[in-house]
Parts: C-alpha cells; structure tokens; sequence
C-alpha cells in the first residue's frame, strides 16, 4: 500500500531508498504540509507497537487513547490494522476537544483509513464522541460503501441523525482520505480524496454536546459498532478546513511525519540529482563503452570505479586522492570543453568526500538531456487541434476553417507541437479566442442547448440560474464549478437581465464567456499541494484520459465516471480505456502523433530544386504525407502490429503516381496497398519518402543519421566544437556522400561524435534526396546499402548489409522500441521526458511490451502509469 | 464620514455647461449676466427632470411615525425640501409565490406587482414624466436614462433597477461600478447615442470582465496552478487586458469632464451576490463607494448630462454583513457588526434579517442604525442637487424643481403579513418646482397608485400608471 506520493525525482531513482523513508516514519517534527491551524487532535498511529496512541496534535492536555483490546488490532509501521472488534478510547472524557468545538460551532473530522470491505455497517464507527449507539456528539462512520457522518445539532436528534452521507462506491477497501466539515451556520461536507462527495445540514447550535463523551476510533465506546481495516491517521479540528485545506490534507498523505535523509542517502540523491546529469554532459560523450578515452567508461559504477589506463580516478570518500577531481578541478577536463562550473565543481567534491555512491546501473545520457526543469509542470493550453476538437465536442460547432485561420499555429519545440511550455498566448490568441468565442455561440441553438441542462428558462439567480450554470459549466468545462464560478458566470446572466437582455441573450454570454475562460482554454489541474505528487482528481483524470486518447474533452460518459468516482478501480479504468480506444477520435489522435513526430506538415513547404528532381510536385509531396499516414493507421489500428513494425513492415500505401516515384507499378487509382518485395529495399517508415526528405536535395548522411539517432535510437551528441566548418564539400566523381562520411567518422576530432549516426543512414544512401530508389549518384558514384549501428551504451556496433537488414536490426532492437515509447509518451504528456521520468519510462514499456507491444497496449500503460495518474505539486506560497 | 471629492480637480459645471455646446439647460440668473442675450433667452426654462432613489430593506411604519427624532434625523436638514410621507399603501402588488423583497421593490416608482423576473409590471415615473416632455427624445448627446446604484443583491432585476419602460422593461442599463457611470456619462460612446449597440457592447464588455475575472483568479493567491502555470496565465491575463484596452477603452470623454475615477474594489457581477449568502463588507467600502458613484450621478444632473433615470442605495433583501462604528454629527450611533450580533455567517449573518426580527415593542436598535444610515446616505446624494453649483435660472436648486422620489421596498420586513409588510411604506417626494407641499411629514393613507398618479397629474403627464379601468383618486393632501 503506498502511503505517501513519493517526490518525483526521488520517487523514479531511487525506490529502494524511499520505501525505507517512508517506512521509518518516527519523527516527533510535524510534518510542515499539513494544515495546523486549528487542530485540536491527532493521531498518527507512528507508535508501531504497544497499546498506547498518542494525540500528537501538541494541544495540551492531549487527549491519548488506548487499545483495550490489543490481540484484535495488529501494527502495520503503515498504520493500524484492526482486524477484530477493538475498543480504542480515550482514558478521559474528551473534554478540551468538546469544548473547543462548542465555542467555535465547526469542526473538521480527518481520517485516513483504508476499509476492509465495503460491507461493514452501523455505522461501522471510524471516530466517534459519543456515549453509546444512540446518543453521541458526532461519529464518522462507513456505511457499507459509503461514508457517513452523524451530527447532533438543533435540527437533528441524539443519535445525530439525519445523517451527512457520501455517495456511493466511495468507502471501498483502499487507502482512502475521508473527512468532515461542519461550518457554523450548520452546513456539512463530507470529502473523500479531497474531493466534495456529499452535503448536508446539521443546522443551530452545538450547544447541546455532551462534554462528558469519550473518544473512540474503530468503534463505538461500547464496543457493538466496529470498523475493521487500517487507521493510518485520525485528526480534529475545531474549524471547518476550506475545501483548499482539504486538498492539502489531501495532497501531504497519509503519515504526517518523515525522518531526514541519512548521509548515505543524500549521497546517493546527489547522484541521481547532481552527479550522473553532470557526466552525461560532460564527460560520456568520451567516456563511453565505445569510446572510452584512457580506457575509462564513465557510465557505469563498476567502470568508473575500476578505472582507466591511468588506474582508479575516484575514491570513495577522498576527493583529494580522486585522479577524476583533479583533473576537472584543474580544468585539465573536459578536453576541448569548457571547464564544469563552479557549483558543478563543488557538486562532485561533495558527492566524492560524502562516498561516491552509485545506486543507478548504468547513466543514459538521453535522460539527462533536459534539466528536471524541463518537467515541470506547465499548464496546458489546448492546441489548435484540442481547441477545435474541444468546440466541437462541447457544443457541436464545426470551427476548424474559422480556428485555424485565427488562432496562431502551434510551434514545435522539442518535437512536437503541443509542448506545453511553448503553449504561450499572444495578443492574437486572446482576440481569436474572443472572436470564435461569438462565432461559435452565434452558430449554435442556444436555448436546445441550454435545455440540455435544465428546462427551466429562469433568469434569477434564485430560482435555478445557478444549479443551470453549474451544469452547463460541468460540461463545458470539464468539471464541477465552484460557488465562485456560478457567482461569476450567473452574474453575466443577471447583468444581461439588468439590461433588458432575456434568458437566451443571458445564455449567450455566459457561453461566450465560459469559452474563453481559462478552464476552457487551458487543461487546468490543481498543482498546489505538499511539494510531491499526488493522484489527480477524478475530472483532471478525465480530462487527461480524453486529452491523450482524444485530442478532445471528456464525453458525457466519462464526465459521469468521474462524477461517480468510477475511475479508480483498475477494472473500471480498463473498460474506459478500452472503450475509448475503440472510438475514432483515438485513431485520429494517433495520426496527429505520427503527424507531429515525423513533422508530415513540413511536406507541404518542400521545395527540392527543380532541375535536380524535375518529377518533384506538391501532389506528390501530398502523397508521400499521405502514404506515412495510411501506413501507420494500417500497423497500428487495422492490424494491430507492434509499434516497432512501423520500421520494417513490407507493406506501404501509394498512388500511382508515388508507386512509380518508388518504382513499384501502380495497382490502381487512388491509394492503393503494395506489398513490398524482398530486395526492393524498401520497408517501414524510413524507406518512405516523408522521412528520407529530411537529408535534403544531398541525401545527407548527417541529417538522416542524427535522425534515426535522435528519434529511434534514443541517442546524444554534443554540438560540434566552435569554429568548426560544418558545411559538407560537395560530392564528387570517386567521392559519394557515403565517402564524405567516412572522411568525417576518420577525423580525430570529428569522429568521436560522426561515428555514432552517420552509419545509421549509410543503409539509406540508395535513396535520393525525394526518396527515388538509386543505384549510383549524380557523378556515377555506386552506391552501397551496408553498414552498422551503434547502439547507445554499447561498446561494439552491430554490422548490417542491405537497408532492408538495417531495417530489421532497428525493428528488433529493445533501444528503438523503448524510443517509440518515448516518443508517444512524450506527445502524450505535451513535456519533454527528463531524468526523473525514467523509471516509470521503464515500467510503461515493460507492461506495454508484455502486452504485445502495440499503440494500445502503449496507451493504456501510459494511463495507468504515474505520469498519467499523478501530477507534481508545490507548496503553497 | 466626509465626502471624496469625485475628482482631484474641480469641475466648473458652467464650464461643463458651455463646453457640452449641445444642451439647453439654464445657468442661474447671475451667471447669465455674462452671456449673450440670446443665450440668455435660450437657456432661460427650467428643464422637467424626475428621478427616483431606491433604498433597501425599508423603513418600518412604527418608526416613520418617530419623525425626524427617530431614524428620518438624516433628513431633517433638507425638510423643507421635501414631503415625507406615510401611510403609503402597495399592498396591491403583492405577488402570491413571488419573493416579498422583490415585489415590493417593484412596486417602488410603479405600483404594480412585477411581471416575471426581470420585469416590472408597468413603467416608473421618471419614464412616464420623460415620455409625457419629451417624446421626440432628449437633447442629443444627453444620456436619455441613467441607472446607477451601489446594491448587493441581483437575483431579480428589480430589486436594484428602478427606471422601467411602460412595458415594464428596463429603461437602461445599470451602471453598477463609478466607473462604469462615468463612462456612461462622459464617455463618448454614449454620446454617439446608438443605444442598441451601446448596450451590445457594455454586455460584451461585462463577458470580458467574467473572462478577466477568471484569469485574475487563476493568477491569484488562490489558484490552483502552480508558478510556471500561473506566470503563464499572468501573460494570457496582461494579453486580455490589452486586448480590453484595445477593444472596449474609452474612445475618449466630452471635453471638460472631470479625471476617470479609480476602478472599484468592491465586488461586483455575480461575485456582488454569492446565490444569497451576502458578503462582508465595512461602513468605509459601503459608503466609500456609494458616494463616489452618488457625486458622479449627481454631477451628471449637474451639468444636464441626464434628466432621468434612477439611482440605487443596496437592493431589495440587500445581503451584506456591515461592519464599522457608525458616527452621525458627531455622536457615535452605532458599531456595526451584523455577523458578530446575528452569532451567523451566511445570509442568517446579513442585515436583513433585522428586518425580519422587527417587532414594535422591542429596540430593534439594529434595523434603527441600519435605516438611520440609508437616510443619511440617501440625504448625502439630495444634498448634492442642492449646493449653489445646482442652481437653475429660476434661482432655485435642482432638488426644488426636479421631481425626485425616494422609496423602498417594504413597510415593515415581516414576511408573514402582506397587509402589514406593504403598508405604509416610506415615501418623500422633492416640490418638483412647488408643485407638491413640502416640509411636512403627511399620513397620506392612500394606495401609492393613487400617490403616484396624482404625482404624474401635477408634472402635467396624461397617461396613468395602473390598469385602465380603475377610477383615479388624486391624492389632494400632497399638493401645494
């Protein structure tokens, strides 16, 4: 059971580490993240043994209670689990707490439990000031699968009834945050996982408690009401918490105490965090299997600590006697670099003198390759596509021409199109999204779809202007709107009714309104919280799935799973998804992957000289788009392939026009299916036309190589050094491209970094620069199709001897389909992948792997992972 | 509480006056000395004006009995303009299954029961009076209505507007933030005079106010979103608001008018009425505002920029919980602390439960500040038309020729007793030029259609509010 969300980055690096933090949970400090104000009571169950559990709420007189019946309860270090009937009262009345309450006429009952069943009735009670089963104070209890809470107040009896109830399906056996509040005026909430999951009234005053009632927790003090399950934590407050308290209640989880990291630990940390991202910069680029430089391999903890030619270069624990800090503090290295920084400098001092731990195998520099930074997390705004999708989806307006013609295109960054951080807003955005806005509603039924949400055509805000709003804005903005929010939006609706204006006119704005409104431009989820990550809330979980699967909101279906707290059970999740990748918005959101990942759009600007590819056109140029497309649609929906046979499947789609541009003959008008013989040379995506574009009229061998490194291989290089010339000397008669490159990979100073893609693309040069199949260049150069792959981390390539095998070895690899995992998670989260991604990188690719391998097993590993079902938070300012 | 100066720079209304160039109201005689004499001649007749003043929550009839020694003291300086007057009965609009606040306030200015919830059952009296005087329209570049009002509570149009058409729509759009009546007032988009657009484009503005809203909120101390987030969200907020400038900033203001006055801070739209809860609010936001946007209004009268319209001190059923030490010439009347006394939060916290606890035999010391206050702001908005810059070319002020009607919603706040909760509601009305008495506290004991219609007789209007076969019984007792 995990019982608190792990920090990101240590989360991903270092499991082992955090489950022993985690566990240890014997600090007296409060933990900072919890809301303090107001406690009157806390019990956080760190005691691990005997029959005592402390009020740690640091009120004095505390208010310790005892097990009275121990062999029914047994320590977890997580909580405690009581498996019989247990009788756990407080010694005295719990009168400091009582009175507390009555002066201040609210409270807030917390508790984190996790139920043993979802049967278990009475209530069966979980914290209760109360004297037997019929006459108490107030009792949060379960209620079979729901969470009850009995309140005696003027409007109710002794007994506290009529209860606050939750809904249904909530009190289910998993960890589970539960709390109460009761604001004076008599209003009650019940909250589950922080979210609102029920409402009602315990009106008048509270003068009436009892003062002399005890505490209990897990049953009544008469021992006839148990619950049975795992307490983890039980607080009380004097004051109702704001539903942004709850949340960070919530968020911080459910031990309320974590020891500081050990010396050895934060060792290990500053590896993970400092150390390993400085190598990858600095030093693998030398210092690799296949390099090696001196005969030292810097990526793995076993090399490093060997050595090189010169001996061991790091000792642990004495950075003075480490040949590696005296060469980087003397700035002897990085040869030919510029010299690490000075905090990088005292970084590596301090992780040598504090023992040079390693807890990581090996240091891929591609992770390394953004700074965690680049992980954090950027709200998203929609893209053109989401934002048309989004329209079309909430109110049925086609608005695509309209959208796209206005609103500013998406730039890509790091790849793709709908990287957040490059979501930004100009001028532009703001008045198109105020134009469409008016557009959109001008186009629509108004009052149809008005009454989709209620009937009622009443303006005031009295009658049912509000829960209307509500409704309405649930839909369009993908998710419950707060009192805040109905306030906003019904005050356009009684402004226009101030005006003269009527209840459609009303509607229109308030639709106008809502559609530029943030919640609606931008996928807003809450980031606010203890500084870890926690579980989304149901709708941005929604929201999340829809966006990913989609490109689109969530449907009404999905909306109501989240309204039903349906979305977390693994089953229910499945059918979602499942059903969802079943719809054709998910085979159109694929497309816009392949799109975005190959950048297809570019194939609309080519403009190949004219007088080296006569044959060159902008159908053609459409064709070759197209043929990407349809065979990607065809591996991964119709056939159901694994996604790495998008790299030598035999099989293309073609017009008769591309069909002889490849020298196949054509099989008919319009696309057709062609079958590609063995010995054409041709099969998967990098023999397609819209891939081979990328090296240019020259067919260069750097740019399809630092292609296939880059995108399928999962592979670095630095920039060349300054004052480099880069630009290649032209091909000659004796000199092909394949010979230029040699020439680079045989340099000394350029060979170190050339050696790694360029022979990736020698298995592409007998294809020109528009993909045409050749035999020999421009000066009667033959052109070969062999070569060899390095692939990252290894010490020695692998030879291949046609394209159609170079195919083949990538298709096989383990590195390239971890890269195309890496690629669609990417698109799915709009944010590069950075170091602290890695191990859920991992995971999602072993579960997706076990799966088959294909788009959908991706997607469904995507979201089932953390990456998907969590998000990073920060603490409060 | 002493009065803000609407703005840093005094405003001549002589300058106002001969700068707006299109309006034919009067200067006073000595000032016209220094015209021409065919200015003189021009400008000589004394306009018709009528304008009603709406209070909230009302005061109840026990009380008015007090006269100016009870909770009318605030009146008491301007007595001589005015006649106080009781026994005013709108039992008639009472609407079975309609909120008692709002058909009260609908009554007030009507005397009907309203129609629906955003309609009055029949038009005001300033409108009767405008159609009556001009029915070609106003002046050009006079703002035919002007609505304004500083209330929280708008979950019915009428319990905050008070200028109907006959078809008992709303005669124009209220102004609810000093800027906004600026605008309305200064700006030459109203002078351009195109009312349906005018109006589509203070609607459009208010969306654009929601959206900005909303992205103040996602960029406050309150959002959710974490610092990157937020930063980007603060770029998309400073891109609206550019975007705002651009598209809905004052295209510029009548020469001479007095400096734009700061944006409000109280809350406003939707957030001015969180579904009935009420908000918190001090004595110094409260009056703060309300006299800014009562000086512009006036200033707007001043200088002949409207002749009609309405202007509203806090909703029917108002829903705030007033807090602040209440001083009134000197003597501390009062500390308010509505949620404090009423032990509640929420809309059992806000000043209109007072109202509902009412009962003659107790202090009800509460209600008593609460109304004594409402006068006393009321009197500050009157006290304006009467100054020596208000006077109009028969030598007397604006608050003596214009007919200005001040109401409410209720005569006593029990919801429980139509009889006795429509009764006697409060009523003073200016001498409109002599036309009615003044200085007197008069029981009229009459039906307020009656009052109403006799009120209309005098300004010379023909048409008669209420239905058509209903014999008209003048009120005498309210005439000069």
């Amino acid at each position: 059971m995990v019982k608190r969300m792990p920090g990101a980055m240590i989360g991903s690096l270092l499991p082992g580490l955090l489950l022993c933090m985690t566990a240890a949970a014997a600090s007296d400090e409060p933990q900072p993240q919890r809301v303090r104000h107001g406690l009157v009571a806390l019990y956080d169950f760190s005691e691990a043994d005997g029959t005592a559990i402390r009020d740690r709420s640091g009120v004095e007189p505390s208010v310790d209670l005892v097990i009275e019946r121990p062999d029914s309860v047994r320590w977890l270090g997580t909580g405690l689990q009581v498996e019989a009937s247990a009788v756990i009262l407080s010694a005295e009345p719990a009168e400091r707490i009582i009175d507390a309450i009555k002066r201040s006429q609210g409270l807030t009952i917390e508790a984190w439990v996790t139920p043993a069943n979802a049967e278990q009735s009475g209530p069966a009670r979980i914290v209760s000031l109360s004297k037997n089963p019929s006459e108490r104070n107030v009792t949060l209890g379960q209620d079979k699968d729901a969470y009850d809470v009995r309140l005696r107040a003027e409007s109710t009896d002794r007994n506290g009834t009529p209860s606050t109830a939750s809904r249904r399906n909530l009190a289910v056996p998993q960890l589970t945050h539960v709390a109460f509040t009761r604001i004076a005026d008599g209003t009650t909430q019940l909250f589950v996982d922080g979210e609102l999951a029920g409402a009602g009234e315990a009106a008048g005053s509270l003068t009436s408690w009892d003062t002399s009632h005890r505490l209990s927790l897990a049953n009544e003090v008469t021992g006839d009401r148990p619950f049975l399950g795992t307490l983890h934590l039980a607080a009380i407050y004097d004051r109702p918490l704001s539903p942004q308290e709850m949340q960070q209640n919530f968020a911080a989880g459910s031990v309320a105490f974590n020891p500081p990291p050990t010396p050895a630990e934060r060792n290990a940390l500053a590896f993970s965090e400092q150390i390993a991202p400085l190598f990858a910069k600095h030093c693998i680029e030398c210092h690799d299997p296949a390099i090696h430089e001196g005969g030292l391999d810097l990526s793995r903890g076993s090399a490093a600590l060997r050595g090189g030619e010169s001996g061991a270069v790091i000792t642990p624990g004495s950075a003075a006697t480490s040949l590696l800090w005296e060469s980087v503090a003397s700035d002897e290295m990085p040869k030919g670099r510029a010299p690490l920084s000075l905090s990088e400098k005292a970084a590596l001092l301090e992780w040598i003198d504090g023992g040079a731990a390693w807890p990581t195998d090996v240091i891929d520099p591609v992770i390394y390759r953004h700074s965690n930074r680049a992980g954090e997390v950027w709200v998203q705004r929609l893209t053109v596509p989401e934002y048309i999708a989004t329209v079309k989806a909430a109110v049925g307006v086609e608005i695509a021409a309209e959208a796209r013609q206005r609103l500013p295109a998406d730039l890509r960054a790091d790849g793709f199109s709908n990287t957040a951080y490059n979501l930004g807003v100009d001028l532009k955005h703001v008045e198109a999204f105020s134009q469409l806005a008016e557009m959109i509603v001008g186009r629509m039924d108004v009052l149809a779809f008005a009454s989709r949400f209620s009937k009622s055509q009443s303006l005031s805000t009295d009658n049912t202007m509000r829960e209307h709003v509500a409704k309405m804005g649930l839909w369009l903005l993908r998710g419950p709107l707060d009192e805040r929010e109905i306030n906003a939006y019904c005050g356009i609706a009684t402004t226009v009714s101030s005006a003269g204006g009527d209840f459609e006119q009303a509607m229109r704005f308030i639709l106008e309104a809502m559609l530029q409104s943030p919640r609606f431009v931008y996928r807003i989820e809450n980031h606010r919280g203890s500084g870890e990550a926690r579980h989304l809330s149901q709708f941005e979980l929604a929201s999340r799935l829809s966006y990913i699967l989609w490109g689109g909101p969530p449907d009404e279906q999905l909306l109501e799973a989240a309204e039903r707290n349906q979305l977390r059970g693994q089953a229910a999740l499945e059918a979602q998804v499942a059903r969802m990748l079943k719809d054709p918005r998910a085979v159109e959101r694929s497309l816009q992957f392949v799109d975005e990942w190959l950048n297809l759009d570019r194939m609309a600007h080519l403009q190949p000289d004219g007088s080296r590819f006569p044959q060159w056109n902008a159908s053609l140029a459409a064709d070759m788009r197209e043929e990407t497309r349809r065979f990607f649609e065809e591996v991964v929906w119709s056939e159901n392939r694994p996604l790495a046979d998008l790299i030598n499947a035999p099989l293309t789609f073609a017009t008769p026009q591309l069909a002889a541009h490849y020298g196949l003959a054509p099989a008919g008008e319009g696309f057709q299916r062609y079958e590609l013989p063995v010995g054409s040379g041709r099969r998967g995506i990098l023999s397609q036309g819209s891939v081979l574009t990328i090296g240019g009229d020259d067919a260069s061998m750097v740019s399809r190589g630092l292609f296939v490194l880059h995108d399928l291989l999962r592979g670095t290089v630095n920039a060349p050094p300054p004052c480099v010339n880069t630009t290649p000397p032209p091909t000659k008669a004796g000199l092909s491209q394949r010979g230029l490159a040699e020439v680079r990979i045989a340099n000394q100073q350029c060979g170190v970094c050339h050696a790694r893609f360029e022979p990736l693309a020698f298995g592409l040069e007998k294809f020109d620069g528009i993909g045409a199949s050749q035999s020999q260049d421009e000066h009667g150069n033959a052109l070969r199709d062999d070569g060899e792959v390095l692939f990252p981390g290894e010490a020695e390539p692998v030879a291949y001897r046609s394209s159609e095998e170079l195919m083949n070895l990538l298709a096989a690899s383990e590195r390239v389909q971890e890269s195309l995992t890496w690629k669609v998670v990417q698109f799915a989260l709009g944010r590069p992948l950075v170091a602290a991604d890695a191990e859920k990188l991992k995971e999602v690719h072993r579960v997706s792997q076990e799966n088959g391998g294909t788009y959908a097993s991706l997607m469904k590993a995507i979201v089932f992972s953390d990456l998907v079902q969590k998000t990073a938070t920060e603490k409060a300012e | 509480m002493k009065s803000r100066p609407v703005s840093r720079r005094p405003v001549s209304r002589r300058t106002m006056l001969r700068g707006l160039g299109s309006v034919t109201v009067g200067l006073p005689f000595l000032e016209e000395m220094h015209l021409s004499n065919a200015a003189a001649a021009e400008e000589a007749a004394v306009p018709v004006r009528a304008f009603n003043i709406f209070f909230g929550l009302g005061i109840p009839a026990p009380l008015q009995q007090e006269g100016f020694a009870g909770v009318l003291e605030p009146l008491k300086p301007l007595r001589d303009k005015l006649l106080v007057m009781r026994g005013v009965d709108h039992v008639r609009a009472d609407e079975k299954g309609i909120n008692a606040h709002y058909d009260g306030a609908a009554a007030a200015f009507t005397a009907a029961p309203p129609e629906g919830e955003a309609k009055a059952g029949g038009a005001s009296i300033d409108q009767m009076v405008r159609r009556q005087w001009y029915p070609g329209g106003l002046p050009p570049g006079m703002v035919p209505t002007l609505v304004g009002g500083t209330f929280f509570r708008r979950s019915r149009v009428c319990r905050y507007v008070h200028s109907f058409n006959p078809d008992g729509t709303v005669a124009a759009t209220m102004q609810e933030k000093p800027r906004d009546l600026f605008e309305r007032v200064f700006g030459t988009v109203a002078k351009a005079g195109d009312a349906a657009d005018d109006n589509a484009q203070r609607l459009r503005r208010s969306v654009l106010d929601a959206v900005v809203d909303e992205y103040k909120y996602f960029t406050s101390v309150h959002s959710p979103l974490g610092a990157t987030s937020k930063a980007r969200v603060s770029e998309h907020l400073e891109r609206i608001r550019e975007y705002e400038q651009r598209a809905f900033a004052l295209k510029g203001k009548v020469p001479e008018a007095p400096e734009l006055p700061a944006g409000s801070r109280l809350l406003h739209g939707g957030a001015a009425d969180p579904g009935g809860e009420g908000i918190d609010i001090t004595l110094e936001e409260l009056t703060a505002e309300w006299r800014l946007m009562a000086e512009l209004y006036a200033l707007a009268v001043t200088t002949d920029r409207t002749r009609f319209g309405s202007l509203t001190f806090l909703a029917a059923g108002e829903r705030i919980r007033l807090k602040g030490d209440y001083a009134y010439e000197g003597r501390t009347v009062f500390a308010f602390d509505d949620a404090g006394q009423r032990k509640r939060s929420g809309s059992g916290g806000c000043s209109h439960e007072w109202w509902h606890d009412f009962d003659e035999k107790k202090s009800n010391e509460q209600l008593r500040a609460h109304a004594h206050l409402k006068l006393r702001e009321v009197a500050y908005f009157l006290s304006l038309l009467d100054t020596p810059d208000a006077l109009d070319p028969n030598g007397k002020t604006i608050l003596d020729n214009a007919l200005i009607t001040i109401s409410t919603e209720s005569g006593d706040g029990r919801h429980n007793d139509v009889k006795r909760e429509l009764s006697g509601v409060f009523h003073a009305i200016t001498g409109a030029g002599g036309r009615f008495k003044t200085g007197q506290l008069l029981d009229v004991q009459a039906e307020g259609l009656d009052v109403y219609n006799t009120m209309l007789a005098m300004m010379g209007v023909t048409q008669r509010l209420g239905p058509g076969n209903r014999p008209f019984t003048p009120v005498e007792s309210i005439i000069a």
